[in-house]
């Protein structure tokens, strides 16, 4: 994983795993930092969990699901001088409101963090994947942000209409592509 | 045999786990999430890396042995994750490049 693409990649598909049905990738780069963060309605996680999350032989022996995920996040987090935090509220103690926060921070400048890489396409293949799922996909950059609601894109399509096929994923790609150019 | 071989030209200090008797390949590179992929069953790896999820590649991979390069060491919690795990760890002043050249003429 020599690009932040892949991480985020990674991440979410723990959200994807956990059966959200909204999930909200966000970007943002102020001065030297970089916060990335993903907020999921899944089925969250108890606090036993949520505390040994950062322990890679918890996560890889017990938990297979979650994988060294989170381990490597933190390890490019602090690395560059980042903190990575969890938040989780599990459906069985908060039936109405659940869900996991995972919020990270690097210092992009610093000489160890790696390249962004191709967001765009990673978020095309969140969707390409779980066209279900209404991912919102946020990057706030100095210069303007560039975003995408896939509610917003199902309101205009009607829901009988499957993000996942072709036309609409070409589509998402270039208006993600356009939207990054047109702030360069 | 190969092991002890390497051992006496590098001066491998033992940190954790048990001196393996044997190792099948050798890769070396601190990116984890690539030598996650790249570490074979049996392999010595070597690395600058050594935090705790060094342990946790080296286990997934059942690496024969962790090398790590330039003196680096490990933290007491760390090296008992290795001991718990079984994993062996040495430490070694070499660079990654000495290792590497070191470990080939023993083979040669």
């Amino acid at each position: 994983m020599n690009e932040f693409s892949l991480y985020v990649l990674d991440i979410t598909m723990n959200s994807v795993r956990a059966g959200a049905t909204e999930i909200e990738v966000k970007l943002e780069e102020k001065d030297d930092m970089l916060y990335f963060s993903v907020t999921d309605n899944g089925c969250g996680m108890k606090a036993e969990q949520v505390k040994n999350l950062k322990d890679p032989f918890f996560t890889t022996r017990k938990t297979r699901a979650v994988g060294l995920g989170i381990p490597f996040l933190t390890m490019l987090s602090e690395q560059t001088g980042g903190t990575v935090e969890i938040t989780s509220r599990h459906e069985e103690e908060y039936p109405e409101e659940h869900g996991t926060v995972i919020s990270a921070s690097f210092n992009k400048e610093h000489i160890d963090f790696i390249p962004l890489g191709d967001m765009t396409g990673t978020v095309v293949t969140l969707i390409q994947g779980s066209p279900e799922i209404d991912f919102t996909y946020k990057h706030i950059m100095s210069k303007g942000t560039v975003s995408l609601s896939c509610r917003e894109l199902k309101d205009m399509l009607g829901d009988e209409v499957s993000l996942a096929s072709f036309e609409i994923l070409e589509w998402i790609k270039e208006y993600l592509e356009e939207s990054y150019e047109s702030i360069k | 045999m190969k092991t002890e071989l390497v051992m006496n030209k590098l001066s491998l200090k033992l940190l954790a786990g048990e001196v393996p008797e044997d190792f099948e390949g050798v890769y070396a590179g601190d990116f984890l999430s690539r030598a996650m992929s790249r570490v074979s069953e049996g392999d010595l790896w070597i690395t600058i890396m050594n935090n705790i999820n060094v342990i946790a590649v080296a286990s997934l991979a059942d690496a024969a042995a962790v090398i790590l390069a330039e003196g680096v060491t490990m933290d007491k919690a760390t090296l008992d994750a290795a001991d718990a795990k079984g994993v062996t760890v040495f430490t070694c002043d070499s660079t990654v490049y000495e290792i590497c050249r070191d470990i080939a003429s023993v083979l040669s």
